[in-house]
């Protein structure tokens, strides 16, 4: 099946959005998503962007039973690591299921890996779930590492109540 | 003592900044993995777009350490995105000099950090801790920190240059 990738533009931010939502209910946290199209555009395409994304389309005549044509997604920013420098970092990646076992997603972590070594970037990190078996499996498959098992490192978080609380204990 | 000051850090501080990693990387563990310099943490943090920011923590010259140093402390952060709640602030590396500590910098460097993230319309602050750092688990955890890692079941993955360089080439 022909596919083709290419950077988002801010009219791909709806497609984002629905893509956004199927991978949430795939995580099972769909409750979380908290955010629409609106700040995709104003977040993603303003002088200071604060993430990139790269979205797979596939020609009409192969559109999904619902009448898409854009299938697939990456989401992702740069980050620093005080040891490397440079360094990106994929905070999403989704095939939709009726797209898959085409190349697709192999395509899109290609791209990522493209963007990355001409950009300097020393590594690519991401995070996956403990119970998402198909994903660990593939990114197995690309020489990745767990460095959750490996180095014991954990993801903490400060948000909602707890974060307000800090701030208003600024000096 | 009660004397420090947290700044944002100047270019004049990347030998410092550079020094204090390459500490926090000692106590991890992990020192000779750092291979970033001074010349790259200038032009990532101080050119036309930044990579990363850093806040430093500076006590009088009266109160200097053992070695003469009066840049005890830094934070790097940067902001990142995530889908379904919008803008995070990162905070990659935190770190205060052993004997600075007690005193209440690293408190006051994280509640500047939280009001950062407060006035940028952050959702939440991450941050990574490797899990046999009880210590500094312990310090989050007091301050209302969740671990999303046993929570939620999240595990960080890392493909290196050498993977990337072989995946795009195909």
């Amino acid at each position: 099946m022909n596919f083709i990738i290419r950077a988002a533009r801010p009219e791909d931010c709806k497609a984002v959005e629905r893509m956004i939502m199927e991978l949430a209910v795939y995580e099972r946290m769909p409750d979380q998503v908290k955010i629409s199209h609106k700040e995709l555009e104003r977040d993603g395409f303003s002088q200071n962007p604060f993430y990139h994304c790269l979205v797979a389309e596939v020609p009409e005549a192969h559109k999904s039973t619902e009448g898409h044509t854009t299938v697939g997604y990456v989401l992702y920013y740069y980050t620093y690591s005080t040891w490397k420098g440079r360094c990106i970092y994929m905070e999403d990646l989704y095939v939709m299921p009726d797209f898959r076992e085409r190349g697709i997603g192999k395509a899109l972590v290609a791209s990522i890996a493209k963007v990355g070594t001409e950009q300097q970037c020393m590594h690519l990190q991401f995070s996956v779930l403990d119970w998402n078996k198909p994903s660990l499996d593939f990114y197995m498959s690309k020489g990745a590492q767990d460095l959750t098992a490996k180095e014991g490192w954990h993801l903490l978080r400060f948000d909602g109540v707890a974060l307000i609380k800090l701030a208003q204990e600024a000096p | 003592m009660a004397n420090f000051i947290l700044r944002n850090a100047e270019p004049k501080d990347v030998s410092d900044i550079l020094r204090l990693i390459k500490e926090l990387a000692k106590f991890e563990e992990m020192e000779e993995q750092v291979v970033l310099t001074e010349k790259e943490l200038l032009e990532d943090g101080f050119g036309d777009h930044p990579f990363y920011h850093c806040v430093v923590a500076e006590v009088p010259r009266e109160k200097q350490s053992e070695e003469g140093y009066t840049v005890v402390g830094f934070a790097m952060y940067y902001f990142t995105y995530d889908p379904w709640i919008g803008k995070l602030l990162y905070l990659e590396d935190f770190y205060v000099m052993k004997e600075f500590r007690g005193y209440g910098i690293g408190s006051e460097i994280l509640k500047l950090l939280s009001e950062r993230a407060v006035k940028t319309r952050c959702s939440s602050m991450h941050f990574i801790v490797a899990e046999w750092n009880k210590p500094s688990i312990e310090f989050y955890k007091r301050r209302g920190a969740s671990d999303l890692s046993l929570e939620e079941g999240w595990r960080l993955f890392e493909i290196n240059k050498q993977s990337l360089l072989k995946m795009s080439a195909k």
